[in-house]
């Protein structure tokens, strides 16, 4: 379990970071949203112990982390980060090395990911003559190669066509898998909806949102669309009606679509009998926020 | 997803590598492997050493060549006394200093002489006859040739007459000789010299060479954001520690190459004799280099972490640089008062100490004081190097002045 309590740093007199408390679960991917500027990155390299917080604390397991912890973490920066110069193979196996893994092991890890990723044949080549979604793989190679006890990384989506894509959010939920807490930052936020367990909203460097997505969604009050077909008469379909139903909040009808909440317990059952007396019903089903929504609603 | 038959084989193997690593576990032998390893398979670097390396054993190679050719001499002789002439002249020439070797062949009369001479069969060509005697060359006759030639006929004509005078050339020259005292005998000045330039010019390349190598590699990591993954794994006094040390043994080794080519290659010249000499002073520039090398090391890390890009390292490594040039000069054209005191300064005791040492001007003491010295301003600018660092390298934004780099929080 990765924890912060309080987290804050600022940058002169700008609270990039304004007492983030967030927990990331292991075995669970944690989506970290936020706009441009939100404090994502800023709070990452806290994490990481290469920015010093200027209050709060970074807990691992419950104790604040030590060095040797987030030597274990597996990272992957905003702005990415190897030698451009260097043998790809090479420079995983320093890194490998720097992690705390024999040479050996190092080599083998580094392999295996290489050979994973279809780059086994460029194992000697130097860094940039790869192109950049081939450097992204190594990147990431680079991140979980040492099997790291935790894993942040910063933006892992961003410059991959979707197949990597697909790619990367395999490796993340393998990762998961293997029971280590998983950060990540993205502004794709159909992606994050699509692959997170957790997620973490973070405005103006404040944690606005928080939680489990599926709790997330239904937070606020659940809504409800009925959409009505014509009866026997004829006539156009019209929900209008559905005003007069007691316990039932309207908040919208649209010809014979209406969007409304359920307020009464058994409002559900007489607003069917009322519908189905004039006529029939197509659906009734409630509406899931897209993650989008949420956003838009909570960084308002 | 199909990850699930294989997470319990993975979640082992975490449990296998998360054996928590000590702390305090050294990782700069990793990066120092790493800064020489990637040195190594550098090609410029490998090519530069082994031209050098060449160059030097070639141009020893060419003095051992022209020492090794003795100066070998045919002479033609005509005439009575010409080959006992030519034989003294062959004999005293070690007195003079001259490695001269001569081979004597009598020809038949004066123009055989000539002829032999023009043909290319003999150098220089002696000739005794009735008008006196005449030294043959083609195009010209070495003026040591002559001088030694007229001398010995001289010497051979004066023993003549003197007998026939009823006297002998001891007598006659009695009282006229000349001996030549040399105060400071044999003291290899020139040697000495060609040396401790050789040293000083030694010192300054592979330092700057170094040093820019140190602040490259540093800038490489902060250019290219590694840096971030470096210190999020290795601490930072590790990675600097790491990075001046493997560089510091680069310019050791290469220094040990030039220095040892250097000694093995004088063996084979004429200045085999002083090699014991060389070989000394050569073994204490090795030491003050590393220190001296040492003392700049971290500053040059420095440079590098105020630079956010190669191209800035232009404008942050000239103080490094320049410090060198006067540690350089005063090194090599500082006498007296400056020399000694230059002997005792970080850096320029580099070059001074070992001048001295090789002059043969200090105690036994002295460069072991010069260098505790040095290596307490080493340790002084790890301490001050390692805080700039701290604070610059991650700053990626743009360059940095070593007073703003003071006020960066880190």
């Amino acid at each position: 379990m990765l924890e912060t309590r309080g987290l804050t740093r600022l940058f002169g007199d700008i609270r990039a970071v304004d007492a983030v408390d967030l927990t990331v679960r292991p075995g669970g991917l944690t989506g970290f949203v936020g706009g441009n500027g939100a404090g994502k990155t800023t709070t990452m390299r806290m994490i990481m112990g290469i920015l010093e917080p200027t209050a709060g604390e970074v807990l691992w397991r419950g104790r604040p982390a030590s060095r040797d912890d987030r030597a274990r973490f597996g990272y992957m920066p905003e702005e990415r980060g190897l030698y451009p110069k260097q043998p790809v193979l090479f420079q995983l196996v320093y890194l490998g090395r720097l992690h705390g893994m024999s040479a050996r092991a190092a080599r083998r890890s580094g392999h295996e990911y290489l050979e994973r990723f279809g780059l086994a044949d460029r194992a000697n080549d130097t860094l940039e003559s790869l192109s950049l979604g081939n450097q992204q793989r190594v990147q990431i190679a680079a991140a979980v190669m040492a099997s790291p006890i935790a894993l942040i990384l910063d933006e892992p989506f961003s410059g991959l066509d979707p197949d990597a894509v697909d790619a990367m959010a395999d490796l993340m939920r393998e990762q998961a898998a293997r029971g280590v807490p998983v950060l990540f930052s993205s502004h794709q936020l159909d992606l994050v909806e699509r692959i997170c367990d957790d997620l973490v909203v973070l405005s103006s460097g404040r944690v606005v949102a928080g939680g489990k997505v599926e709790d997330l969604r239904h937070r606020g009050r659940t809504l409800h669309r009925l959409v009505v077909a014509s009866g026997p008469s004829g006539a156009t379909a019209d929900a209008g009606w559905v005003r007069d139903v007691p316990g039932v909040a309207v908040v919208d009808v649209d010809g014979p679509v209406a969007v409304l909440e359920l307020v009464a317990a058994d409002a559900s059952d007489r607003l069917l009998r009322e519908a189905l007396r004039r006529g029939s019903v197509r659906e009734l089903s409630t509406i899931v926020p897209s993650l989008s929504e949420i956003y838009r609603e909570v960084t308002a | 997803m199909s990850i699930d038959t294989s997470s319990k084989q993975r979640a082992q193997d975490v449990d296998v590598v998360e054996a928590p690593r000590t702390s305090g576990q050294a990782i700069w032998p990793i990066v120092m492997m790493r800064e020489i390893v990637v040195k190594l398979r550098d090609r410029n670097f490998v090519v530069g050493t082994l031209v050098t390396l060449l160059l030097l054993a070639g141009g020893l190679a060419f003095q051992a060549f022209m020492s090794g050719k003795s100066n070998e001499v045919t002479v033609a002789v005509s005439g009575e006394g010409a080959r006992q002439v030519m034989q003294q002249v062959g004999d005293s020439a070690p007195q003079r200093g001259d490695d001269l070797v001569l081979t004597v062949s009598d020809a038949a009369d004066p123009a055989a002489v000539d002829a032999a001479v023009r043909d290319g069969k003999a150098d220089v060509g002696l000739v005794h006859g009735t008008d006196g005697w005449r030294l043959v060359g083609k195009t010209d006759v070495k003026s040591s040739m002559t001088s030694a030639v007229t001398e010995s006929v001289r010497d051979r004509t004066l023993a003549t007459n003197a007998q026939s005078a009823g006297t002998t050339v001891a007598v006659l020259t009695a009282g006229g000789t000349v001996t030549t005292q040399l105060l400071e005998p044999d003291s290899n000045e020139g040697l000495k010299i060609a040396v401790g330039l050789i040293f000083a010019f030694l010192f300054y390349f592979a330092s700057i060479m170094f040093g820019m190598a140190i602040a490259t590699s540093v800038v490489e990591e902060k250019q290219s954001r590694v840096v971030e993954i470096l210190v999020s794994a290795v601490p930072l006094r590790q990675l600097l520690a790491g990075k001046v040390l493997g560089n510091t043994l680069l310019a050791l080794g290469q220094m040990v190459l030039f220095v040892g080519v250097g000694l093995v290659g004088m063996a084979f010249t004429s200045y085999a004799p002083q090699i014991g000499l060389v070989a000394a002073s050569a073994g204490w520039f090795l030491v003050f280099f590393v220190a001296g090398f040492a003392a700049l090391a971290c500053l040059w890390a420095v440079a590098g972490s105020l630079a956010t890009r190669s191209e800035d390292l232009q404008s942050t490594t000239p103080v490094l640089t320049t410090i060198l040039m006067v540690a350089m000069f005063v090194g090599l054209f500082g006498e007296g008062t400056v020399r000694v005191v230059g002997s005792y300064l970080p850096v320029v005791s580099a070059i001074s100490m070992p001048q001295r040492l090789l002059a043969g001007e200090a105690a036994w003491w002295e460069p072991i004081l010069s260098l505790l010295v040095t290596l307490a301003f080493a340790a002084w600018t790890m301490v001050i190097g390692e805080r700039l660092y701290r604070r610059s390298i991650l700053n990626t934004g743009r360059r940095l002045g070593v007073r703003e780099a003071l006020k960066v929080e880190a």
